[in-house]
C-alpha cells in the first residue's frame, strides 16, 4: 500500500458513496474503483467497509439497490440514490464544506 | 421509518435468500478485483492473495453487512438465547437460586392474592352492591317492618332467619336449610328468580298460601333439575308446599346458607308476629344518593321510638348499620390482610435476592465481559445478552411460579377456614399471576440494567488492569449489597416475629381447658317434625325411647342436649333468682339455657363441682332441678350457697315455675376456646315447658372408637321414627379441631411465609458472603500464607456477615414492634411485644445467618496459598 495515502475520517465513507453514486448507479466493486481513481489513490478504503456502508445507506432509504449485468455481462447489484438520498447528499456536502473551511481558518490563522 | 421497518421485515422474512444476495455480491466484487490483478499481470493466485488483502475477513464484512442491514436482531437473540443457556447450564446453582427465588415469589403471590382478590376485592354478586347495608344485630319482623315503614332512607328492606326443615321426597328424608324470610329481601338484593317468581307481599301474611321458592342447588339435586317444577308440590316438615320459583344458579344469600326460601308468616307464623323475637338478620337497600351516616341517623330515630314504646323488649335498642361488604369479610379481613401483608414482604425479599443474585453475578463475570468487549462485541451487544439473561430466567422463574400458584391455591383451598367457606368461586386468578409475574420481571430488569450498565461503562483497559478480584465497579455497589442483605433479614424477621406470636397464640389456645373431654365421643343433630311431635310428652318419649336403645348397644354410653358446646348454637334466656329484688324490664340476666337428658355430664366428664348431678328421677311430674355453671355462680350466687337457691326464667302474665339448683357444674367454652364463659343453666329436658325445643344434640361416648357407630346410631333413629333425618354427624374432636381452624390456618400459613423468608434471607447472605469469599481468594491466601490462624480467617470472613446480621435484627425487630400491632385482633393472649418471642425470634433468625456465613468462611479456611496467589 503506498506509503502517502491516508486514512479516511470517520464517517466520510457514506458521503463519499453518495457523491459517487450521484452521477450514475454503479454496482459496489465499481463505486470502490471509482473512489481510488478520482481520489488518485490517495485515499486508503478497505473494500470490505464499503459494503457495510452500502448496506446502511440502503437501509437508511438513501440508496436503493436491484440485480443488474454488469458491464462483463455478469449478474451485479447496482446501487443508486433516492430522492431523500439526494437531499442527503446536499446536507453532508454543506456540513463538510462547512467543516473543512473552519478547519482550515483555524489553521491557517491560529 | 416506514422504509426501514419494510426493509427489515423483508430481510427478516428473506433471509436465505439475502444470505445467498450478500455472497453473491462479495463475490462478484472479488472476481472483479483479481480479473482487473490478473490484467496488470500477476499471476492467478497472486491476483486473489492481493484482492483479499485488501478486501480484508470476509466473514467479518458479512458480520458488519448483516448488522448494518438490521437483519441481525432474530439471529442476535436466537445466538443470545444459545449463548445464555449455556452459560446459565454451566452455574446450576445461580440459576436454580434465582429460578426458585422468583417461582416462590410468583407463585405465592398469585396464590394468596387469588384469595384476597377474590374475597375481599370482588364485588358482592348483587347489582349496585354500594347500597346495601346489613345491621349487626337481629331484628324481628315487626320492627323491620316498622323501621321501613317510619324511615325514608331505604328503598327496601328484608329479613331471614335460617331453620332446618325435614324434605321427605325419595329416600332417606334429609334436613334442609329453609330460608323463613320476608317478601322484601329479594328486592333488596336485587336479583330475579331463574324461573317462576319471588313470594309476592300478599303471599307474606298470616294464613299464606304453602309457597316456596328453591335454590338451584336444591333443585338441580333433589328436583332433578325439573323445568316443570313450578306449580309441583313437595312436603317439607310434614306440610305440602307449591314450589313457584327458582333462584339463578349464581346466588346465595349474603351470610346464610339457604336451600329453600319460605315465608316466615307461611312456615313459622307463631313467631312471626312477635316483636320480642329476634332472630332474623336484616338486609337494607339505601335509595340512591342517601348515605350511610343519614340511614343511620333516620334508623336511630326510629329505634328510640321503639324504645319508648315497647320497653318490655325493645329498651336497649340500637341498630348498627354497616355496608354489607365489611360485614360480610369483616371477620377474615385482619388475617387475610396480614397474609397480604407477609406476602407483600416475601416478595421483597426474593426480589433483593435476585437482586442480588444478578449483580454478585455481573461482578464476577466482568473480566469476560471485558474481554469480550475489548474483542469488539459492542456495549449494546453486551447490554443485550445480560437482558436475554434475566428476561430467561424471570421467564423460567415466572413458569414455575404458575405450577407453585397452582398448587398453592389448591392448598389454600384444601386448608381454607370455615370463614371462606363462603367464596366458592375462588380459583388462581390469571390477571393477577400476569401483575406479580410483570412485577418481579421488571425487577430482573432493573437489577439487570443497573450493573449491567456499570459493567458495560468500565473502560476495558482499566477492567484487564484490576484484574478478576477486583472489587467490582467500587465501594457504591457494595454498599447496595450490604443494604438488600440486612434489609432481607429485617423484612424475614418480621416474619418470623408475626409467625411466632401466632403460634404462641395458637399453642395457648390449643391448651386451653374446653371443659370436656372430647375423646371418643360422637355427636349428631336430630329434630322432630313439628307435625307429629307437637307437645312435650311426645318429644319427651321420643328421646327417653332412643336413649334407652342406643344405651342398650354394647361399650355404649349415651345421653343429649340441646347444642353441644363449640358448635356455634345456644339458646339465650333472661333469669330472675327467688328471694332477689326483680331487675327492671328489660334488664334481666341473660343465660344461656342447656336441656339435657341421660347422663350429659357423665358422657362428656364435665365435673359436678358442688351437689349432685341429675337423676332418673328428676323427670317430669316432680319438682324442679337445674344444675348450674360456675360462671354462673361467680356472677349471680357468689354471696349465697348456689345449691337450694331457686331460679326461674322471666315470665309475663304467669306465675313463677321455680327450679331449684341441685349441683354446679365445671365451665364449658361453649362459644369457643378463645370465647369467655358465659353463664349457663342446665335443665332436664323431661322437666321442660318450652315445646319449640324440638331439637337435640345426642352425645354417644364409647371406650375406643368403635365402626359402624354411626350407622347404629341411625338405625336406632330410624327404627323409632323413619321419617326424621339425621344430620351434622361429627365427633366433638373434630368440632374441637374445627373450632380453631381460622386460628391454624393463619398460624399455618404465616409460619410457611416466615419459613420461606428465613429461606431466602438465608440464601441471600450466604450468597453475598460465598461471593466474597471468592473475590478475594488471593488476599485470604496470602494472608494464610502469612500465618494467619483458622480463628483469624473465620473472623476476617465473617466479620461482614456478623455486622449485617446484627443490623438486619435491630431493624427487624424495630419493624416488627412497629407492625405486629396490627394483627392483634389475630393474637390469643399474647402480647405483639411478647419478649419471649422477640429474643426467640431474634436468636432463631442469627442462627440462621451464622450458619449461612460459616459454610463459605470455612471454605476461605481450605485456600490453599499457592493456588489462590497463582490466581494471578
Amino acid at each position: 500500500m503506498p506509503s502517502r495515502s491516508i486514512d479516511l475520517p470517520q464517517g466520510t465513507l457514506d458521503l463519499l458513496i453518495l457523491r459517487t453514486l450521484a452521477l450514475e448507479p454503479l454496482h459496489g466493486w465499481a463505486v470502490s474503483e471509482r473512489l481510488q481513481q478520482i481520489s488518485s489513490d490517495l485515499l486508503r478504503v478497505q473494500q470490505g467497509s464499503l459494503y457495510p456502508a452500502l448496506h446502511r445507506l440502503e437501509r437508511r432509504g438513501w440508496i436503493k439497490s436491484r440485480w443488474g449485468t454488469s458491464e462483463n455481462n455478469r449478474r451485479a447489484k447496482f446501487y443508486e440514490l433516492t430522492k431523500i438520498g439526494r437531499r442527503q447528499l446536499e446536507i453532508e456536502r454543506d456540513a463538510w464544506e462547512k467543516l473543512t473551511a473552519v478547519v482550515s481558518q483555524i489553521l491557517e490563522t491560529a | 421509518m416506514v422504509h426501514g421497518l419494510l426493509f427489515r421485515l423483508r430481510t427478516l422474512f428473506r433471509r436465505h435468500a439475502a444470505e445467498g444476495e450478500l455472497d453473491d455480491e462479495l463475490r462478484f466484487h472479488l472476481e472483479r478485483q483479481i480479473a482487473k490483478y490478473q490484467i496488470l499481470g500477476m499471476s492467478e493466485a497472486e491476483a486473489e492473495r492481493r484482492a483479499r488483502l485488501e478486501f480484508g475477513g470476509l466473514d467479518q464484512v458479512k458480520d458488519e453487512c448483516r448488522e448494518a442491514r438490521g437483519i441481525n436482531f432474530v439471529e442476535t437473540l436466537l445466538q443470545d438465547l444459545r449463548y445464555t443457556t449455556r452459560t446459565l447450564l454451566h452455574s446450576p446453582a445461580f440459576t436454580s437460586c434465582a429460578v426458585l427465588t422468583l417461582a416462590l415469589a410468583v407463585g405465592a403471590n398469585t396464590a394468596i392474592f387469588s384469595i384476597v382478590n377474590s374475597v375481599l376485592l370482588s364485588p358482592l354478586p348483587y347489582p349496585n352492591p354500594q347500597e346495601l347495608l346489613a345491621a349487626r344485630q337481629n331484628d324481628s319482623r315487626p320492627n323491620l317492618k316498622d323501621i321501613q315503614r317510619l324511615t325514608n332512607s331505604f328503598a327496601s328492606s328484608g329479613g331471614v332467619n335460617i331453620n332446618p326443615m325435614d324434605f321427605t321426597g325419595k329416600g332417606e328424608p334429609s334436613r334442609v336449610h329453609a330460608a323463613y324470610v320476608d317478601a322484601g329481601l329479594l328486592a333488596t338484593l336485587g336479583v330475579q328468580p331463574m324461573l317462576g317468581r319471588w313470594i309476592s307481599a300478599d303471599e307474606d301474611v298470616k294464613g299464606g298460601p304453602r309457597n316456596i321458592v328453591v335454590s338451584y342447588p336444591f333443585w338441580r339435586d333433589f328436583l332433578g333439575g325439573d323445568p316443570h317444577v313450578l306449580g309441583k308440590s313437595i312436603r317439607l316438615s310434614g306440610n305440602g308446599y307449591t314450589v313457584i320459583g327458582v333462584m339463578p344458579s349464581g346466588f346465595a344469600l349474603p351470610k346464610e346458607p339457604a336451600d329453600i326460601f319460605v315465608s316466615l308468616w307461611v312456615a313459622y307464623p307463631e313467631a312471626a308476629p312477635l316483636r320480642g323475637v329476634h332472630f332474623m338478620h336484616t338486609y337494607w337497600r339505601l335509595k340512591p344518593g342517601v348515605t350511610l351516616t343519614q340511614a343511620q341517623a333516620d334508623i336511630a330515630q326510629v329505634d328510640r321510638r321503639l324504645a319508648e314504646q315497647f320497653p318490655d323488649g325493645e329498651k336497649g335498642r340500637g341498630t348498627l348499620l354497616v355496608p354489607l361488604h365489611d360485614w360480610l369479610v369483616g371477620n377474615v379481613r385482619p388475617a387475610l390482610l396480614v397474609l397480604f401483608g407477609s406476602v407483600g414482604l416475601v416478595l421483597l425479599i426474593a426480589c433483593a435476592n435476585f437482586a442480588m443474585l444478578l449483580m454478585a453475578r455481573s461482578v464476577a463475570r466482568q473480566r469476560e465481559l471485558m474481554i469480550r468487549a475489548s474483542l469488539g462485541a459492542s456495549n449494546s451487544r453486551l447490554i443485550r445478552q445480560r437482558l436475554t439473561e434475566s428476561t430467561l430466567l424471570a421467564l423460567l422463574g415466572g413458569a414455575a411460579g404458575l405450577v407453585v400458584a397452582k398448587i398453592g391455591t389448591t392448598f389454600l383451598l384444601a386448608l381454607k377456614p370455615a370463614a371462606l367457606r363462603r367464596f366458592t368461586a375462588i380459583h388462581m386468578d390469571v390477571r393477577v399471576f400476569v401483575f406479580v409475574f410483570a412485577i418481579s420481571m421488571l425487577t430482573g430488569l432493573l437489577f439487570v440494567l443497573l450493573p449491567a450498565w456499570s459493567a458495560s461503562r468500565g473502560d476495558i483497559a482499566e477492567a484487564l488492569r484490576e484484574n478478576a478480584r477486583a472489587t467490582g465497579s467500587g465501594a457504591s455497589r457494595g454498599l447496595l449489597r450490604s443494604f438488600l442483605v440486612s434489609a432481607e433479614l429485617a423484612l424475614a424477621l418480621i416474619l418470623l416475629v408475626g409467625a411466632g406470636l401466632l403460634i404462641k397464640g395458637f399453642l395457648r389456645l390449643r391448651s386451653v381447658n374446653p371443659g370436656f373431654n372430647p375423646a371418643n365421643v360422637m355427636t349428631m343433630y336430630l329434630q322432630l317434625p313439628e307435625t307429629r311431635y307437637p307437645k312435650i310428652p311426645l318429644q319427651t318419649n321420643f328421646r327417653r325411647e332412643l336413649l334407652a336403645r342406643i344405651n342398650a348397644l354394647p361399650g355404649v354410653e349415651a345421653a343429649m342436649i340441646t347444642d353441644l358446646p363449640l358448635a356455634g348454637n345456644y339458646v339465650d334466656h333472661r333469669v330472675v333468682i327467688d328471694g332477689r329484688p326483680t331487675p327492671a324490664v328489660g334488664t334481666e340476666p341473660e343465660v344461656q339455657t342447656l336441656s339435657v337428658m341421660g347422663d350429659y355430664f357423665g358422657v362428656m366428664q364435665i365435673p359436678i363441682r358442688a351437689g349432685r348431678n341429675f337423676r332418673a328421677t328428676d323427670r317430669e311430674g316432680q319438682p324442679l332441678m337445674a344444675i348450674v355453671n360456675e360462671a354462673f355462680v361467680r356472677q349471680y350466687l357468689a354471696d349465697q350457697n348456689p345449691l337450694g337457691s331457686r331460679i326461674d326464667w322471666t315470665r309475663r302474665n304467669e306465675p313463677h315455675k321455680w327450679m331449684t339448683i341441685i349441683g354446679v357444674a365445671g365451665d364449658v367454652k361453649h362459644s369457643g376456646l378463645s370465647q369467655p364463659v358465659d353463664p349457663a343453666v342446665y335443665a332436664p329436658f323431661s322437666q321442660n315447658d318450652e315445646a319449640w325445643r324440638r331439637f337435640m344434640t345426642l352425645v354417644v361416648k364409647t371406650r375406643e372408637p368403635v365402626a359402624g357407630l354411626v350407622e347404629d346410631m341411625k338405625k336406632q333413629v330410624w327404627s323409632l321414627d323413619s321419617q326424621i333425618p339425621v344430620s351434622d354427624v361429627q365427633s366433638m374432636d373434630d368440632l374441637m379441631a374445627v373450632s380453631v381452624a381460622q386460628e391454624r390456618f393463619n398460624m399455618l400459613l404465616l409460619a410457611i411465609f416466615a419459613a420461606l423468608a428465613q429461606m431466602l434471607a438465608g440464601v441471600g447472605i450466604y450468597g453475598m458472603i460465598a461471593y466474597r469469599v471468592n473475590q478475594r481468594t488471593h488476599d485470604l491466601g496470602v494472608y494464610i500464607a502469612l500465618g494467619a490462624q483458622h480463628r483469624d480467617v473465620l473472623r476476617l470472613v465473617m466479620k461482614d456477615g456478623i455486622r449485617l446480621t446484627l443490623l438486619g435484627i435491630v431493624l427487624g425487630l424495630v419493624g416488627a414492634v412497629a407492625l405486629t400491632r396490627l394483627m392483634v385482633s389475630l393474637l390469643f393472649e399474647v402480647k405483639p411485644t411478647d419478649p419471649l418471642t422477640l429474643i426467640a425470634v431474634a436468636l432463631l433468625l442469627a442462627a440462621a445467618a451464622l450458619l449461612a456465613c460459616y459454610i463459605p468462611a470455612r471454605r476461605a479456611l481450605s485456600i490453599q496459598p499457592i493456588i489462590a496467589l497463582r490466581c494471578e
